[in-house]
């Protein structure tokens, strides 16, 4: 039980630190995918161990969210690229205070 | 249906002119307004002979109906505004020619005609509020028609702002009406009224508040001091506006309350106290004045009083006759007043008139008839009404005797003044340098028609014993009244002192302005009636300058208010100044400090 979490806390680490250290916005995107399977991972643990099959669901629930999330993050990718030539997230740093 | 086509047809009129008009040659607007008038007129008087209508929408506020009643009432007073509505309309044409507001100023006057009817028809009385704001309203944009001058915008301004004040009465007697009866339907209160033995205190409050509001429309004192300042509107506004229809709306809703104020001995009373003191303020006001039009807006006031009084003293359907009456007669003297200064190009003063008799010949004569009705001289429709108020305040138990005497005393006056001002224009030489042109047909028709109502319409209510036909006419729409009738020979005694007062004082205002040197206590007088009794400067120095330095004192602490405001403002905007830099647009930062917040949370959460 414990090493599955640990396993599952250590791919969040791994994705967060991709999120905040990359500047390709490809990068920062599989980072983010990377941290949402080390929560699926966590809940589908959870569910085992105690039994319940309701943290199974949400992990089907959150896979789904996650393919959803992909299509669009993709499309906004390809877009912003088309324009920019570009895909570094330090580019698009117009919107500030 | 029909009835709502009564409105519904000057609305539109109002509606395509004010929209569309712009586009239209010059003529059209006013052939289309007067037309849609006239049709109006021809409905009600269908409407009359079919027996009356009604129509409305049950409940349109709880206890409220939206309710239109022709009546005998309202088909009478509607009869007197569309038919002088469109005399007056067609008059337009030709006066407004070459204007350059000509549409809008048809697109108001229909509006005004559909305002109005909508007040005469209305059957609770929060329709016809609708109407009598509405009328405030056309009344304000009609005064301010040529609103290029500031005269002319505050003018209009002052007439609203006044008739506000007694709105508000209006306002506040509904409330008590409906708070004591839960219902606003006039037909409804009048049968709980005659069936109840008991009446509720607040009634009499409700009653005086309305006469408040009465007060406000027409000009009774002391409210009186928008009316000669109205004057700066088109003659035509202020012929119909300001003398025969919106003005007599107070005497009019005093007639539809009548089973109200018939049961109120103590607010009749005041009503007619108001009413004759109204009645001598404006016949003592039109002697000194030297404006053309304001003589006869002074004189309205004056005739606007004895109408106060009639309905004060119980004679409610004399008050309705001398409406009648005066609409053709005030009409005639505005209109014939708006083509004297037609034909000398905008000139208003009377003393760079005089001898006008020889230029404009057929304006001379509408003039004659209607200084002479005005007058009362005998057999004229302003004799017979004007003497039936007085002889019936002599009937009145509360101090009949003295209402009469000073009833007879105005009457005088009147004579006087109304020879005054067609002997200053009419007669003697011309004193001005514009060679005078007489108006086109367009205008001189309509005030041959008025002329002849101001000549015969009289012969519509005579005194005993011979016909009339206006008080059976009326009897049903108005509260019963015992009338103590007095001997024919005492009457018709009376009635040949009022033709010798009258005449009296016409032959005094003739030789004392024609003739001879006015004595020195007349030029005192002149100088205090010139200026109306310097009521405006009273008002200016007792009410409305002290509200305006409250206004700036009120002034000074709101800017202190604002200033706290601002500071306030500026410690918020200061703050997001510095905040600011938290949003550097790159999103790794945002990343970052979503975490930092994340761990604090956890070390929060675990630490608890």
């Amino acid at each position: 039980m414990s090493y599955y979490l640990l396993l599952s806390a250590l791919l969040f680490a791994i994705g967060l630190y991709g999120v905040l250290s990359r500047r390709t916005a490809i990068l920062i995107f599989m980072s983010i995918e990377l941290m949402l399977n080390s929560a699926n991972l966590a809940l589908v643990s959870f569910a085992r161990a105690s039994g319940d099959l309701g943290g199974q669901a949400m992990a089907l629930v959150v896979i789904a969210l996650a393919a959803a999330e992909v299509a669009v993050g993709l499309g906004i990718i390809v877009a912003v690229y088309r324009v920019r030539e570009s895909t570094s997230v330090d580019d698009l740093a117009e919107f500030r205070g | 249906m029909l009835l709502l086509l009564i409105i519904l047809l000057p609305l539109l009129g109002f509606a395509y002119l004010g929209l569309f008009g712009k586009n239209l040659r010059e003529p059209l607007p006013g052939i289309i307004a007067s037309a849609l008038v006239g049709v109006s007129f021809l409905l009600v008087l269908f409407g009359l002979l079919g027996g009356g209508a009604s129509w409305e929408i049950k409940d349109w506020l709880p206890g409220i109906p939206l309710s239109l009643v022709l009546d005998h009432l309202s088909g009478y007073m509607g009869l007197v505004v569309t038919g002088i509505g469109f005399l007056i309309h067609v008059y337009a044409i030709g006066y407004m020619h070459g204007d350059e507001g000509f549409s809008r100023f048809f697109a108001y006057l229909n509006f005004f005609i559909a305002m109005m009817m909508t007040l005469v028809l209305a059957g609770s009385y929060p329709v016809m509020f609708i109407g009598w704001e509405g009328v405030g309203l056309a009344s304000f944009l009609l005064i301010g028609f040529w609103y290029t001058e500031k005269k002319n915008a505050d003018s209009a301004r002052k007439a609203f702002i006044t008739n506000r004040i007694g709105d508000f009465g209006f306002l506040l007697g509904m409330a008590i009406l409906y708070s004591t009866f839960d219902t606003l339907s006039i037909g409804e209160l009048r049968e709980i009224l005659e069936t109840s033995n008991v009446l509720p205190l607040s009634l009499g409050l409700a009653g005086f508040l309305l006469f408040v509001g009465a007060v406000g429309k027409s000009a009774q004192v002391p409210l009186m001091v928008w009316l000669p300042d109205a004057m700066a509107g088109p003659t035509p506004v202020s012929a119909l506006i300001h003398a025969a229809t919106m003005v007599t709306a107070g005497v009019y809703l005093i007639a539809r309350s009548s089973f109200l104020y018939v049961n109120l001995q103590d607010v009749s009373y005041f009503i007619a106290v108001i009413g004759i003191i109204t009645a001598a303020y404006g016949a003592l006001s039109a002697l000194g004045q030297w404006d053309i039009k304001k003589i006869v807006a002074y004189s309205t006031i004056s005739q606007l009083g004895y109408m106060f009084l009639a309905v004060g003293v119980g004679a409610y359907w004399i008050a309705l006759f001398h409406v009648m009456t005066h609409a053709f007669y005030k009409a005639l003297l505005f209109l014939a007043s708006g083509s004297v200064i037609h034909a000398l190009g905008g000139e208003q003063d009377i003393r760079k008139m005089g001898g006008l008799k020889k230029y404009l010949p057929r304006t001379h004569l509408h003039g004659l008839a209607g200084a002479l009705s005005l007058a009362g001289f005998p057999l004229l429709a302003g004799f017979w009404s004007k003497d039936a108020i007085i002889t019936a305040t002599l009937n009145y138990p509360f101090g009949g005797t003295g209402f009469y005497i000073a009833g007879l005393s105005v009457a005088f006056l009147t004579a006087i003044y109304a020879m005054r001002w067609y002997a200053l224009v009419f007669l003697g030489e011309y004193k001005g340098s514009v060679e005078p042109h007489e108006s086109p047909k367009v205008m001189t028709i309509p005030n041959d028609i008025l002329a002849l109502g101001a000549i015969f319409a009289g012969f519509l209510a005579l005194p005993e014993p011979l016909w009339n036909y206006v008080e059976p006419f009326l009897a049903p729409a108005l509260a019963h009244v015992e009338v103590h009738h007095m001997s024919l020979g005492l009457e018709w005694g009376l009635i040949t002192l009022s033709a010798v007062v009258a005449l009296a004082g016409l032959y005094l205002g003739y030789m004392a302005f024609t003739r001879w040197a006015l004595p020195k206590w007349y030029l005192t007088f002149q100088t205090w009636s010139e200026n109306a009794f310097y009521v405006d400067l009273v008002y200016n120095t007792l009410i409305i300058n002290p509200l305006k330095e409250l206004a700036a004192i009120w002034g000074l602490i709101d800017s202190l208010l604002d200033t706290g405001y601002l500071a306030l403002a500026g410690v918020s905007s200061w703050l997001g100044e510095k905040l600011a830099w938290v949003q550097a647009g790159y999103v790794r930062v945002y990343g970052a400090l979503m975490v930092l917040g994340l761990v604090v949370m956890l070390v929060w959460g675990v630490l608890r």
